[in-house]
């Protein structure tokens, strides 16, 4: 296995896991459940209540099967910086707020 | 006319159309500078807090007598959460205040959008080992002097000095139990970064 998926990397619930999520152990279906809203690793281990590291292994496998699809951080555009035009819509974002 | 054909199975979501972009942010400081409160103040979630009580091993590794009433320290993390838009997800992380949890710090700064580096003036020198970090890694950071006792109408040139701060460093005054007042801090951090990214 690679790198460590980040704190902040988002889950979304597939089509597959939609349709098939029933057939999961229960940890499965509720996560299954809970990220037809987009969530964060860091989000479902608080949902689950369990620590961030066997958040992070249940995701990578319900990933693998595809009734997850990961969301990962853009790696930055340069070294240290976050692209530009990102930040600009972040900032657009708060301003708007 | 003829259905549609069934399209091919592709790993999406229908209640997630775009891919989703996760940011973040890292609000950090001393022990009991008000990092659990900002977060709060500016997420839309209920953010999630691990606290313990500080334990004696603990004293002394934290300077707890300028801070009135606060019995524990938070040893995990306290995250929360800002949906900017349908594409793009801000989490804020605070940092976890004492050095022994430092180690989390790498993985949780690497790329981050930037910094929020809280101050309370009563105790300047709890926030310089953030400082160094953040200037050492080449993060964007401002500096946020939060409005305790004594903080009000602060001596900018005083505290860039105290700090040590680059000029081109944000410093800025903010009610961390405010979400006006730290959704501005954090439009300050991303300014901050938008400016250094864009001088390149």
């Amino acid at each position: 296995m690679g790198q460590e998926l980040p704190l902040e990397a988002v889950v979304t619930t597939t089509e597959l896991g939609i349709r098939h999520g029933g057939t999961l152990s229960l940890e499965g279906r509720t996560i299954i459940e809970l990220c037809r809203r987009p969530m964060s690793i860091a989000e479902l281990g608080a949902a689950l209540e369990v620590p961030v590291g066997v958040a992070r292994v249940l995701v990578s496998d319900l990933a693998a099967t595809g009734h997850l699809e990961l969301h990962l951080p853009q790696a930055p555009a340069r070294e240290g910086g976050t692209d530009q035009a990102i930040l600009g819509r972040l900032l657009d974002g708060l301003r708007s707020r | 006319m003829d259905f549609a054909p069934a399209r091919p199975h592709r790993p999406s979501s229908p209640s997630a159309p775009a891919r989703i972009i996760p940011l973040k942010v890292l609000v950090a400081g001393g022990f009991g500078v008000g990092k659990t409160t900002f977060v709060h103040s500016v997420s839309e979630i209920t953010p999630v807090t691990t606290e313990q009580a500080m334990t004696s091993l603990s004293i002394g590794v934290d300077d707890t007598t300028a801070v009135e009433g606060k019995a524990t320290t938070t040893v995990a993390m306290d995250f929360g959460r800002i949906t900017v838009d349908e594409q793009l997800i801000l989490y804020l992380f605070g940092t976890p205040g004492q050095s022994r949890f430092w180690f989390m710090w790498d993985d949780l700064s690497s790329g981050a959008v930037g910094a929020v580096v809280l101050v309370d003036l009563r105790r300047v020198g709890d926030c310089f080992a953030a400082i160094d970090y953040f200037e050492d890694r080449e993060i964007p950071f401002v500096v946020a002097v939060n409005c305790f006792p004594g903080a009000d109408a602060f001596d900018e040139r005083a505290v860039r000095a105290a700090l040590a701060l680059p000029p081109e460093c944000p410093l800025i005054d903010v009610d961390a139990r405010d979400l006006r007042s730290s959704m501005d801090a954090l439009i300050g951090l991303v300014e901050h970064a938008l400016a250094r990214s864009t001088a390149g």
